[in-house]
C-alpha cells in the first residue's frame, strides 16, 4: 500500500521514552490503574522484566517526574536492517500516554505534537501529488510519499553495489584458479589425446568431447555450489541473528541469485575446459605422445 | 637448504603457464584478503582520526544516547564554567545543533533546509576556512555565518553575501522571526557528508534563532584535556564533578561504534577473509597436489639416486611458498588499487563524512597479511609434503617403468 507520510520537525519519538526505564521491581499495590504499556524481547531481557511488573517512564533525562506503567506484554521489534547493528530496546506506549509523559508545563502546546501522521490515500497514484499539496498548505512539516527514495533505500543500493563489487574480485579468482586445475586436467591426458589423434579422432571430436565433458563438470560444480549455499544460509543467518539478536534475515538464495550463478559459472566452466584443450590441441600428435 | 631452494625454483620455472596461473590466482585471492583486512580497522582508524582531527578529546553529553540524538545538556554555562575550572582541562567549549531553513525571498520557492552549528566564535574552530575568514573577524552587518562548500554553490553566495534563516528548533518554530546573516566565509566541517548543507555561527545567535535563552541548554560540550593529564584523566574529574552528565572520551566514542554501529564491516571482513584465506589455500594445495603427483616418478628416481627426504620434501615446501609469495607480493598493488574503487562506492552511503575512510592502509595489516598468506602456504604443503615423505621409492619407480 503506498502510504504518505507527513513529518513535523518538532518530534516527540516514540523511541525516546524507551530508553528512559527507571525500575522493574513489580510493586504490588501501586498505581492499580497503571496505563498498560508492551516492552521489546530485548528490554524485558536487558532488565530482567516480567508481564505484569510495574515500570517507571521518563522523559526527562534525569529521571524526574516519572510516570508508572503496567506491562501488558512483550513483543519482538521489526527488524530495522538500519538499526541492526543497535539492541532494539524499546516501549510501546498508547500516544495519549506518550503525550502526558512528555508534556513540559512550561510548553502546552508542545503536549500536542507528534513525530509523524501516516495517511493511506483511496488512490496511492496520488501521493506525491498530495504530499506536495500538504507541504504547501502547512508550512513547517514535511509530507514524502513512503516510497519516495530516501536515505534508507540509498544505503542498501550502496550495500548492494559493494557485495556486487566484492562477487566481481571474487569471480576473477574463481575463473584463474579453474582455468589452471582445467589445464591440470587436460594436461594429464595429454598421451590419451596423443594416442586419439593418431587412431584417426579429429581435433573437432576430440573437442566435442572436451566441451561435453566441462559443460557436464560446470554443471555439477554449480550444482553443488548452489546446495552448499542453500545449506549454509541458515546457518549464516543464525549466527548473524545471534550476533546481534534481531530476526533479521541477513542472507536469502533467491531464484534470481541462482539464476544468475548458473548464468556465471557454467559458461565460464565450458570456456575455461574449452580454452584449456585448445592449448592441448593445437600441438602435433606426436608431440603429444613424445615423453 | 639453498639446493632445496633451487629444487623448488626449477620445478616452478619448468612449467610456466601453470605457476603462472598459481601467481595469479593466488593474488586476486590475495588482493581481497588484504582488503578485507583493511576495511576491518579501516573505518575506527579514520573515525578516530576525525575526531582527534577537531582537537577536542573528551565530550559531555546529557545522557549516553548517541551524540545529537539524546536530550540537550541544561544549564549550560554553568556546566561549562565548572568543567573549566578544572586543572586537568585546558578548554571547554559549548555546541548545538540544530536546523533552520534559508528563507528565499523569491515568491513560492521553497525554503532550503540546513544544520546550523552553533560554537564559541572564540575558540579554537572545529571547521577549516578555505575561503574568507572565521566567525571570530565578527561581521560590519548582522551575525557572521559561514556556509560550507555545498551551500555556497547551491545559492551562489560568497564572503560578502547575506542570507535570512528561520529556525527550525521544535514546536512552534513556524511563528518564530527571521534572522538576517553576513557571510564570512566558506568552510569545510569534518563531519559533513558529500550532500550536506551546514552553516556555522555564534552559539548566541542559533539561540536567537531558536527563541532559546542563551546559555540555556546545548547539545554538548566540547573538552580539551590538559596535555600532562591526558583525557581519562580530564573524564573522570568532569564525571566526579558533574554526575548527572554523561562524559565520554575519544576512545571510547571510537571503541562502542566499533563494537556497534560500524561491527557489520568488521563482521563482513572476518567472513570474506576467511573465505578468501579458504581459497587461496584449496588452490595452492590442489596445484601442488596435482603437480607432485605429476612427478612422483621423478621425485622417485631423485631419491633413488641419494637425494634426502627432507631436501625433497622442503622443495615442496619451498614451492608453496616460493608461488604464495609472488601471489602475495603481486597482490599488495592490486589490492591498494582495489581497495580505492571499493572505498569509493562505500563513501556513497548517506550521512558518511567525506572525510572518512572505510579501507585504511596500517602496517599492522601487512603483517597480518603476511602471517595469514604464509600460514595458507604451510598449509597448503602439508599434503602434498606427505605424500612425498612416505613416497615408496622402488614401487613407484617398477609402477613407472611398467605403465
Amino acid at each position: 500500500m503506498d502510504r504518505t507520510r507527513i513529518a513535523a520537525p518538532f518530534a516527540i519519538a516514540l523511541v525516546a521514552a524507551a530508553a528512559l526505564v527507571t525500575t522493574g521491581a513489580a510493586q504490588t499495590g501501586q498505581a492499580a490503574d497503571a496505563p498498560g504499556v508492551l516492552l521489546s524481547r530485548q528490554l524485558m531481557e536487558r532488565r530482567q522484566l516480567h508481564v505484569g511488573d510495574l515500570v517507571r517512564l521518563s522523559a526527562d533525562p534525569s529521571g524526574g517526574r516519572p510516570q508508572s506503567f503496567r506491562i501488558l506484554g512483550v513483543y519482538e521489534p521489526t527488524a530495522d536492517p538500519m538499526r541492526f547493528a543497535q539492541p532494539a530496546l524499546e516501549v510501546r506506549l498508547h500516544l495519549p500516554d506518550l503525550l502526558a509523559l512528555k508534556r513540559d508545563p512550561s510548553q502546552p502546546a508542545a503536549s500536542d505534537t507528534v513525530s509523524a501522521i501516516n495517511v493511506a490515500l483511496v488512490n496511492p497514484a496520488d501521493a506525491d501529488g498530495f504530499a506536495r499539496d500538504v507541504s504547501a498548505r502547512l508550512p513547517g512539516t514535511t509530507a514524502a510519499s513512503t516510497m519516495a527514495p530516501n536515505d534508507r533505500t540509498s544505503t542498501f543500493v550502496v550495500i548492494e553495489r559493494f557485495h556486487l563489487a566484492i562477487a566481481i574480485v571474487t569471480m576473477i579468482g574463481s575463473a584463474v584458479f579453474l582455468l589452471a586445475l582445467m589445464i591440470m586436467m587436460v594436461d594429464e591426458r595429454r598421451e590419451t589425446v596423443g594416442t586419439l589423434r593418431l587412431i584417426g579422432f579429429t581435433r573437432r571430436r576430440i573437442l566435442l568431447q572436451v566441451l561435453a565433458e566441462g559443460a557436464l563438470i560446470a554443471v555439477a560444480g554449480t550444482t553443488f555450489g548452489i546446495l552448499f549455499s542453500f545449506a549454509s544460509q541458515g546457518a549464516f543467518n543464525r549466527f548473524f541473528q545471534w550476533r546481534y539478536d534481531t530476526s533479521l534475515v541477513f542472507l536469502r538464495i533467491t531464484p534470481g541469485v541462482v539464476a544468475q550463478s548458473i548464468l556465471l559459472a557454467v559458461p565460464l566452466g565450458i570456456v575455461a575446459s574449452l580454452a584449456a584443450s585448445w592449448a592441448l590441441l593445437r600441438r602435433g600428435a606426436l608431440a603429444l605422445i613424445r615423453r | 637448504m639453498l639446493r632445496a631452494l633451487h629444487f623448488a625454483w626449477r620445478n616452478s620455472v619448468r612449467q610456466p603457464g601453470r605457476t603462472c596461473l598459481g601467481v595469479l590466482g593466488v593474488a586476486a585471492v590475495g588482493a581481497l584478503l588484504f582488503d578485507m583486512l583493511l576495511l576491518s580497522h579501516g573505518l575506527v582508524l579514520s573515525f578516530r582520526d576525525l575526531l582527534d582531527r577537531a582537537g577536542f578529546d573528551v565530550r559531555v553529553l546529557a545522557t549516553d544516547a548517541a551524540p545529537l540524538s539524546g536530550p540537550r545538556i541544561v544549564d549550560a554555562e554553568a556546566a561549562v564554567a565548572a568543567i573549566a575550572r578544572l586543572p586537568q582541562v585546558e578548554a571547554a567549549v559549548p555546541v548545538s545543533i540544530r536546523n533552520a531553513e534559508i528563507v528565499s525571498q523569491s515568491e513560492g520557492a521553497r525554503p532550503i533546509r540546513v544544520q546550523f552549528l552553533g560554537a564559541d566564535p572564540n575558540a579554537r574552530p572545529m571547521w577549516t576556512v578555505i575561503d574568507g575568514r572565521d566567525l571570530s573577524a565578527g561581521a560590519s552587518a548582522g551575525s557572521p555565518l559561514l556556509v560550507n562548500r555545498a551551500l555556497a554553490a547551491r545559492l551562489g553566495v560568497a564572503p560578502g553575501s547575506t542570507v535570512s534563516l528561520r529556525g527550525s528548533c521544535g514546536p512552534g518554530s513556524a511563528a518564530l522571526p527571521q534572522m538576517r546573516f553576513a557571510i564570512v566565509g566558506v568552510a569545510e566541517f569534518p563531519f559533513d557528508d558529500a550532500a550536506a548543507e551546514t552553516v556555522a555561527g555564534p552559539i548566541s545567535s542559533l539561540a536567537g534563532l531558536c527563541g532559546d535563552e542563551p546559555g540555556s541548554s546545548v547539545d554538548m560540550l566540547l573538552v580539551r584535556s590538559n596535555p600532562k593529564d591526558g583525557s581519562e584523566s580530564a573524564a573522570a574529574a568532569i564525571r566526579a564533578r558533574l554526575r548527572g552528565l554523561h562524559v565520554v572520551t575519544n576512545g571510547e566514542l571510537v571503541e562502542r561504534f566499533s563494537r556497534v554501529e560500524f561491527s557489520y564491516f568488521r563482521q563482513i571482513s572476518f567472513v570474506l577473509a576467511t573465505v578468501t584465506m579458504f581459497f587461496g589455500f584449496l588452490l595452492i594445495a590442489v596445484l601442488l597436489t596435482a603437480s607432485v603427483n605429476e612427478r612422483l616418478g621423478e621425485i622417485a628416481a631423485l631419491r633413488a639416486v641419494g637425494l634426502s627426504r627432507g631436501r625433497v620434501v622442503a622443495g615442496v615446501l619451498f614451492e608453496s611458498m616460493m608461488m604464495v609469495g609472488a601471489g602475495a607480493i603481486l597482490a599488495v598493488p592490486v589490492g591498494l588499487a582495489l581497495s580505492v574503487w571499493l572505498d569509493g562506492i562505500l563513501r556513497a552511503l548517506p550521512g558518511i563524512p567525506t572525510d572518512v575512510h572505510f579501507f585504511v592502509f596500517e602496517s599492522r595489516a601487512l603483517v597480518s597479511y603476511a602471517w595469514l598468506l604464509g600460514a595458507a602456504s604451510v598449509g597448503a604443503a602439508l599434503y602434498p609434503m606427505r605424500i612425498v615423505a612416505t613416497l615408496p621409492i622402488a614401487a613407484t619407480l617398477r609402477r613407472e617403468v611398467v605403465g
